[in-house]
């Protein structure tokens, strides 16, 4: 009798562990395993901003990415050349000159509060973009999102001139508000794809990726 | 009638033992207290092996550099110690299987203590191919396990990967087998005590023995199976173990005879251990009928047989290079008996070679003093034949340039002392806490004798 | 290369350090970029993936025995910034290495220079191929010198009286004094060592022309100044001619280092080795014979080598002239010589050599006895060696130091009448015998200002130290070689508060300019007038910046015809009975003690003598044993004795074959102030022994042995006594068997010399180019299939030994280039050096009883069956589908077993985590390789991250590799070009064209590992059979 509830209880137990396991069992990482990592950034840059809806090219901000085996975050100057006449949204400014059309006076300057943290890091005033004596420009510190241990080199350059495209390892950057890491950059992952493009090749064309241990380590 | 048989056969238990007696003789050291002695050994025993632990645990923080090691000589102490180890291991499965099977009865008074040993020896010689990899807390990437590192695997081309597989199921079965050995007795110590947390873990422990026919019927059966499994250990893991070497290209370690060689060394040196324990244990233990001069004398016999098989092989190492013509084996075998380390190789030679050959004499053989001291020259002995193997191969090999001497630290003389700590340590909870002495067995060999003489009268 | 001139100068202001060291990677660096306090540890874990915080979920997951996994995915690494440049300077992009051209300023040869930087700052010297003077290679001192850059210990503010003060405070004090000096028109002493830069040289004239009574003094420490006086007196002018070791078909080199230590040892190794081509199309090996008493690098080289007390140099030389002038046809300039002092035949066959190679023949001596030097031009001229193998028309200024100048300055200052002493680029308390002495005259100068970037025996006495630059951060010129201009730029913002010697001199001379401009300047106005081709100044200063050097016409001081100066024997001192005659010699590495603060150069195993961090008494091995000394054994040389000043110094005793019995022979530059702060090298644990010795300094000064009198500084032929200590000293020796043979003892039948090294004679090449082949084991068929085909490229690497000097360049290359790291003393005693290059030196008896000396670069063969790679556990080394024996550090448990099975014990283990005893000395890592923790295994890998980087290159260019696009370390830095790497399977490449060579063999062929590294035979110029030593008879 009591042996018996002892049991149902146990395989009701079991059940409903059996279940809540396959729910999380996507979430169990290995150490090291950083997929998902979207940490907040000292500017809340949209890709989906830039890259999707401007389709501004990737390599026009990173642009290491085809010359050196680091991609690199743009300088703040790179931001300038378009910062420097945007300081806000469009549709922003449209409605202030439709206002101040309205008020008949001359638009004020809007700055937006993520690009005023880019002019502070500058040192420079959004109106006329100079310099404001006294002030230090100070770099502005990103998070590091894919971020392979120190024992891996990998090289951008070779991956970019041979085609693989920028979202085969990033995933959509252009849509995402926040950059998220997609992959698990797991040595797994790379091999497993080095591998597939020996097969059948990339973008169309047969390339050859070597599964040396030298190819990362050294 | 009778008297033939008198003259047939000496009776393997003296004092004329009753089998109530037997199990009064072998629980008496378990039941009350322990004796001073009994204390004084187990405090130094312990205190050694703390000592032991304290140098591991600084080499493990600090580095390998502690060691006397460098990039000639890799592998000294720890290798060393290692192969010795293994190699007393041996003696225990060689008694309780190989010895069984070949219905050797002696055995009966000795096969328990032996066992135990070999699963002492087998933990300390699985320590070191751990703690003597640079960082140990990797050590688990020697296993085949699932990885996130794609298709990368283990090297089962590496001997080192054989030895952690060849250990791990010669430990696996060394417990095993020791352990259903133990069944019966545990049975009996259990119905020996009346109440209390002992008698309840002695309970638990005997998986509800009664001594039924089928009980009886099944334990004989697994026990002949895994004397079985055990005789194949015997021979395998010492082999498996000379590989190590005798795959690689170190001249004066790339010899195919490793293996024989190396299981005769490995139940030379487990004999001679079991030896000088047996002693001990018949002197503090009281166990003078159950272990006497005759087992003593068979088993001196045994390490005579295989000290010579060892001293053999130590002759066709040097025939071998000779007749090679390899320079670098020639001077591999010269350098070691007369280069830095001729001291070594000497000492290596008198003990297992020499000091052995004096059990030709029955004199010898029967002089328990001599035995015991006999016994342990042979482990010194068999301790230094790894040494000079491992250091003296290594420290001279192909290009000159390269040559390098060693000589150990005092974190390694601690590492080498601590594996005997924990020996023994375990070795004297065994002896306090589980039946030294078959009782069983010992039991089936008293009735026996019974039968053999005056049983008539 | 290819960047726009002065980019260095531009790169200057870009970068603050902290903004690249993100981009670094390797396990030590991170530690050194981030500073932990300021991040948090572990960041916190996003919503989006957190379960764990569902505890049902974690016990799920624990009683389902993930607890371990799931735990373990809590944490993060600690979070990384990435901080990018706030303006993109051009010249940089993050992670590329740039290459600037530069000069070298490890010693005065004036060495053309590549400088690799990588995100601003210069991580590695390489030596510029089209350099006139060193012609691509660069010595150890020079790739060592980058080191000298991050040396924390540097001082980064001028210092008044020993304390820090500020630049303008010390200008206005100097100032004053100085002003106070020249209206009291008092003597003012500039002492300096050789200055091969005409700006700096005009510019300190410049300043002194100011002052009344003011002179530039210049001396060496290693003093050629005999060399400059004897062509002052047979040819009429001071200078030091150039030496074309390339044009000599016969070189005899007396007691000269050429290839070590003498002058410009890179600039002579690359002249001597294109001297000595075997197997092109132009087969050339010259002979070379080498008389010295002690055993130097260039006489390890020499075909014939002949061993001489140092006493009897002049009466072989005499001997020497005497029959080349009878051969001439010339009168001897001798009446009656004694006998000479080795078999006379020797003398002729000599002779006869440089007679027959007359104007091909080149007659060196290294002595710094002016009658010898006298000697040594005369036979020169006889030999109508000027004009062929001396170039007097574009002769050197690598050395213009005057002992007699110096010997002067000594004495004003004895006598306490110089009122202003400014010392540059010079320690003479340490560097000159009686230095205690010159301490104390120093006192009595009002003025002392010393130039230093360190505090060392003479800064420490000076009333003003402000510190030059070093040279990395410095604009600065050097004409080493008449007509050759090179030029120094900076590569990095100075770091601390320095100020270049140039800018500070012209501050007190009251025009305070910047170096760059004062440089131009210099250049407008001295160095573009004598352009060869008619361009505007700034492409020809651009070019000139671009390349790092510009061939103008020379102008050498006129009137070079010899005029027979009387040329007499030097007396030779007759060595009094139960005394040794003392040998002061530089060491490859140390030299004069310019390197004593570099632990790179004192971890550097001496090329002879494989000893490290030490110097020490080199007795030959008779000597030692009749003084029953064995090596290790404190021996204490005492000099003068009797009467006179006596002084004496306590070194252990090293066993020297081909040592001069009667000699005792000890390095310079060691027991310098400074060297204290290596007690903290290598590891620090239970049985840990010190690198420094009892004085707390890396060895002993043995400056105060040597001797400055009547205008010529003596290094050699004192008279000492040395006396057993009884007390010991294990030097840390890298190789500890030194023979190529084994013990005696124990050496079985026939095989007591071991087949490691094929040599031979050049006749018996003549005759079979594969002649002194030990017999070549063609590859068997193997029992099984062969584990490796090489579709793509195949590496190897072929060394030939004939044209090795063991130099050891190649050892401190790969150093730097590999993040190898310093051990420390303690640790090479224990046979722990980390070098994955080494150079094995062998000793082979002769039956003339000489030895032979033996080079070989040993590095890992990368084998193709590889005994290593069947033995590790877990895959962490593998071999490559390009050959390459791969080292996984990061896969690497240690057990060692691949080391063990090595059969060339090229493989090295990280004992310990090794200290970097400079954290600022982590700048100077190799971003591209990985740092090794404890534990883990390593070893050569051929520079694989040059190769990948070479390999995804040409790929983003969409190139083919062409051959020499990858170039290893130790193949770059080479003077002798002895190392040849290179894809095999490249028919046309250059390796695959050597693997063809008969000489090639590869070491322990015989084992069938098949590896990619292969040699040369060792071709020593000499009949079959001929002995190629001799001994001087007392």
């Amino acid at each position: 009798m009591n042996g018996r509830i002892v049991t149902i209880v146990l395989l009701v137990g079991t059940a409903l562990a059996g279940t809540l396991l396959a729910t999380r069992i996507g979430a169990v990482r290995i150490p090291g395993n950083h997929q998902g990592y979207e940490p907040a950034q000292p500017i809340a840059f949209s890709h989906r901003l830039h890259a999707g809806e401007l389709q501004v090219q990737c390599l026009y901000c990173h642009s290491g990415a085809e010359k050196s085996r680091h991609a690199g975050i743009p300088a703040a100057g790179t931001c300038m050349n378009c910062h420097r006449v945007v300081t806000t949204a469009f549709g922003a400014v449209r409605a202030e000159d439709d206002l101040a059309k309205k008020e008949n006076r001359k638009p004020n300057l809007l700055v937006s509060t993520e690009l005023r943290k880019l002019y502070d890091a500058l040192a420079v005033s959004p109106a006329g973009m100079l310099p404001i004596a006294g002030r230090e420009p100070v770099p502005i510190a990103w998070t590091k999102i894919h971020n392979v241990p120190d024992f891996v080199y990998f090289d951008h350059r070779g991956h970019v001139a041979s085609g693989v495209t920028c979202q085969q390892c990033h995933g959509p950057v252009e849509t995402m508000e926040r950059v998220r890491q997609m992959e698990t950059l797991s040595m797994g992952w790379c091999v497993n794809c080095h591998r597939q493009v020996n097969q059948i090749g990339v973008a169309g064309k047969t390339v050859y990726a070597s599964i040396d241990c030298v190819t990362c380590h050294y | 009638m009778s008297e033939h048989a008198v003259s047939l056969r000496a009776p393997l238990i003296t004092g004329d033992k009753s089998i109530a007696q037997v199990t009064d003789d072998v629980c008496a050291p378990m039941e009350g207290r322990p004796t001073a002695l009994w204390w004084g050994a187990f405090i130094v025993a312990f205190a050694v092996m703390l000592l032991g632990v304290a140098a591991v645990s600084y080499q493990i923080a600090t580095g390998i550099g502690t060691w006397g090691v460098n990039r000639t000589v890799g592998w000294a102490f720890d290798i060393t110690n290692f192969v010795f180890w293994i190699g007393i291991g041996h003696a225990g499965t060689l008694i309780s299987a190989i010895l069984f099977l070949l219905r050797q009865r002696w055995r009966t008074s000795v096969n328990r203590a032996a066992e135990a040993m070999t699963i002492f020896a087998v933990i300390c010689a699985a320590i070191f191919p751990l703690i003597h990899m640079g960082r140990p807390w990797f050590a688990y990437w020697v296993l085949p396990l699932p990885n996130t590192r794609g298709s990368l695997w283990v090297n089962f081309r590496s001997p080192l990967l054989w030895d952690v597989f060849a250990i791990g199921t010669y430990f696996t079965i060394s417990v095993v087998f020791w352990y259903v050995g133990l069944l019966p007795d545990l049975a009996t110590v259990r119905d020996r005590i009346k109440e209390g947390a002992r008698r309840r873990i002695f309970a638990f422990f005997s998986l509800g023995w009664n001594g039924s026919y089928r009980t009886w019927h099944h334990y004989e059966a697994v026990y002949l199976l895994l004397a079985a499994l055990g005789t194949a250990l015997v021979v395998s893991v010492h082999s498996i173990v000379s590989m190590d070497f005798a795959t690689s290209l170190v001249p004066g370690w790339h010899t195919t005879i490793f293996p024989p060689y190396f299981v005769a060394g490995a139940i030379f040196s487990g004999m001679a251990m079991v030896l000088t324990l047996m002693i001990i244990a018949r002197k503090t233990m009281r166990l003078e009928n159950y272990i006497t001069i005759r087992h003593v004398e068979i088993m001196a016999k045994l390490v005579l047989t295989t000290g010579s098989i060892v001293g053999l092989a130590y002759a066709t190492e040097f025939f071998i290079a000779a007749y090679s013509n390899n320079p670098y084996e020639q001077f591999v075998f010269i350098n070691r008996a007369f280069g830095p380390f001729a001291w070594a190789y000497w000492i290596m030679v008198s003990c297992n070679v020499i000091a052995p050959q004096l059990f030709w004499f029955k004199r010898v053989r029967t002089n328990l003093a001599a035995v015991f001291v006999l016994s342990l020259f042979v482990n010194v002995g068999m301790w230094f034949e790894r040494f000079v193997l491992i250091v003296t191969s290594l420290h001279r090999d192909y290009l000159p340039s390269s040559w390098a001497d060693y000589a150990p630290t005092s974190v390694e003389l601690a590492t080498l002392a601590g594996s005997f700590g924990l020996f023994f340590t375990c070795f004297l909870l065994f002896c306090r806490f589980l039946p030294v002495i078959a009782i069983s067995e010992v039991k089936a060999v008293v009735a026996h004798d019974r039968r053999t003489f005056g049983g008539g009268r | 290369m290819g960047t726009p001139a002065g980019a260095g100068d531009r790169m200057d202001p870009v970068m603050p350090k902290h903004d690249e060291k993100h981009y670094w990677k390797s396990l030590e660096e991170r530690d050194g970029a981030i500073d932990p306090a300021a991040l948090p540890e572990f960041l916190a874990v996003p919503s989006g993936a957190d379960w764990r915080t569902t505890r049902r979920g974690f016990l799920v997951a624990a009683g389902f025995g993930l607890a371990g996994t799931a735990l373990s995915s809590c944490s993060r690494a600690p979070v990384e910034r990435a901080i990018p440049f706030l303006l993109q300077p051009e010249a940089v992009t993050p992670g590329r290495a740039s290459f600037y051209a530069s000069t070298c300023a490890g010693c005065s040869a004036g060495c053309g220079l590549i400088v690799k930087s990588r995100d601003g700052r210069p991580i590695k010297l390489e030596g510029n191929p089209d350099h006139p003077v060193s012609r691509g290679g660069l010595c150890a001192v020079g790739q060592a010198s980058i080191l000298g850059l991050y040396d924390s210990q540097r001082l980064d503010a001028p210092t008044r009286e020993g304390r820090r003060t500020s630049w303008d405070e010390a200008d206005r004090a100097i100032l004053s004094s100085l002003a106070e000096i020249r209206q009291q028109r008092r003597p003012v002493r500039f002492l300096t060592s050789t200055i091969t830069s005409p700006t700096t040289r005009a510019t300190i004239d410049a300043f002194l022309a100011s002052f009344a009574d003011a002179r530039h003094v210049t001396y060496d420490s290693l003093s050629a100044s005999a060399v400059l006086d004897a062509h002052e007196r047979t040819h009429g002018a001071r200078l030091l001619p150039r030496y074309r070791f390339d044009r000599a078909e016969v070189i005899v080199g007396v007691d000269a280092d050429f290839l070590g230590t003498w002058i410009s040892p890179v600039e002579y190794t690359a002249g001597y080795r294109s001297g000595r081509t075997l197997g092109d199309a132009l087969a050339r090996m010259s002979f070379h014979a080498q008389i010295e008493s002690r055993m130097s690098l260039t006489g390890a080289k020499a075909d014939l080598r002949v061993v001489l007390a140092p006493a009897q140099y002049g009466l072989l030389m005499a001997h020497l002239a005497d029959r080349v002038a009878r051969l001439a046809g010339a009168n001897s300039p001798f009446e009656l010589l004694a006998a000479p002092p080795v078999a006379p035949a020797l003398v002729d066959t000599l002779a006869e050599r440089l007679w027959h190679a007359r104007e091909k023949s080149l007659v060196v001596c290294g002595s710094n006895e002016v009658g010898l030097q006298v000697l040594c031009n005369a036979i020169n001229h006889t030999l109508g060696a000027y004009g062929g193998t001396i170039d007097l028309d574009r002769p050197s200024f690598q050395q213009q130091g005057s002992d007699r100048q110096i010997e002067e300055l000594l004495g004003d200052l004895s006598k306490g009448s110089v009122a202003a002493l400014l010392v540059a680029g010079v320690n003479p308390v340490y560097e000159l015998p009686g230095g205690e002495a010159l301490a104390q005259h120093l006192k009595k100068v009002p003025l002392v200002i010393s130039f230093s970037s360190h505090l060392d025996e003479t800064s420490s006495l000076a009333r003003f130290v402000c510190p030059d630059r070093h040279y990395l951060e410095s604009w600065a010129d050097a004409e080493p070689v008449a007509g050759a201009l090179c030029v120094t730029q900076p590569v990095i913002g100075p770091i601390g508060g320095t100020r270049q010697l140039i800018e500070s001199l012209a501050a007190w001379s009251g025009a305070p300019k910047p170096a760059y401009e004062l440089l131009r300047e210099s250049w407008m106005t001295r160095v573009y007038p004598r352009r060869l081709a008619d361009q505007p100044f700034e492409a020809f200063w651009d070019r000139a910046v671009h390349d790092g050097f510009v061939e103008v016409a020379a102008n050498a001081p006129a009137g070079r015809t010899f005029a027979a100066a009387a040329a007499s024997v030097p007396a030779a001192a007759p060595a009094a009975a139960g005394t040794l005659a003392l040998v002061l010699y530089p060491k490859v590495a140390m030299l004069d003690g310019r390197g004593a603060l570099n632990p790179w150069l004192h971890e550097l195993p001496d090329p002879i003598t494989k000893t490290t961090w030490d110097n020490y008494a080199c007795l030959s091995p008779a000597a030692a044993s009749a003084l029953h000394v064995a090596e290790g054994d404190i021996v204490r040389i005492e000099v003068g004795g009797g009467s006179g000043p006596s002084s004496a110094i306590e070194l252990p005793a090293c066993l020297q074959p081909g040592q001069h019995d009667g000699v005792v022979a000890v390095a310079l530059g060691y027991g310098r102030m400074g060297t204290e702060r290596f007690a903290k090298v290598g590891p620090r644990w239970l049985e840990a022994r010190p690198t420094v010795g009892d004085d707390g300094r890396v060895g002993k000064n043995a400056a105060p042995l040597a001797s400055l009198s009547d205008g010529a500084l003596r290094y050699s032929g004192a008279p000492v006594r040395v006396v057993k200590t009884g007390r010991r000293r294990d030097l840390a020796v890298t190789q500890s068997h030194h023979y190529i043979a084994v013990p005696a003892h124990l050496a079985p039948a026939g095989g007591a010399r071991r087949p490691i090294v094929q040599e031979t004679t050049l006749p018996a090449y003549v005759k079979d180019p594969a002649a002194g082949s030990h017999g070549h084991h063609e590859a068997k068929e193997d029992l099984w299939p062969s584990d490796h085909s090489y579709p793509g490229r195949r590496w190897k690497m072929v060394i030939d030994l004939t044209a090795c000097t063991g130099c050891s360049a190649c050892v401190i290359a790969c150093q730097v280039e590999n993040n190898v790291p310093v051990v420390g003393r303690d640790e090479v005693r224990r046979h722990r050096e980390m070098h994955w290059m080494r150079i094995d030196r062998y000793y082979a008896d002769r039956a003339d009883g000489g030895v032979d000396v033996i080079q070989q670069p040993m590095l890992c063969q990368h084998c193709e069956n590889a005994s290593c790679e069947t033995v590790c556990p877990v895959l962490a080394t593998v071999h490559s589908e390009e050959g390459l024996n791969q080292q996984v550090y990061n896969r690497c448990v240690g057990t060692r077993y691949c080391a063990n099975n090595c059969p060339y014990k090229v493989r090295r283990f990280n004992w310990f985590d090794y200290p970097r005893e400079d954290r600022l000395q982590h700048l100077v890592l190799n971003p591209d390789v990985v740092v090794r923790s404890r534990g883990v295994m390593e070893k050569c890998s051929m520079c694989v991250q040059r190769i990948q980087d070479a390999k995804v290159e040409a790929k983003r260019q969409g190139l083919p590799l062409s051959d020499g696009a990858v170039q290893t370390a130790c193949q770059q830095s080479c003077p002798a070009k002895a190392i040849t790497f290179g894809d095999a399977n490249d028919p046309e490449s250059r390796v695959a064209r050597l693997l063809k060579d008969p000489r090639h063999f590869r070491v322990l062929e015989e084992l069938n590992v098949k590896p990619s590294v292969g040699y040369l035979t060792l071709i020593r110029n000499r009949a079959e059979g001929e002995g190629g030593g001799a001994t001087g008879h007392e």
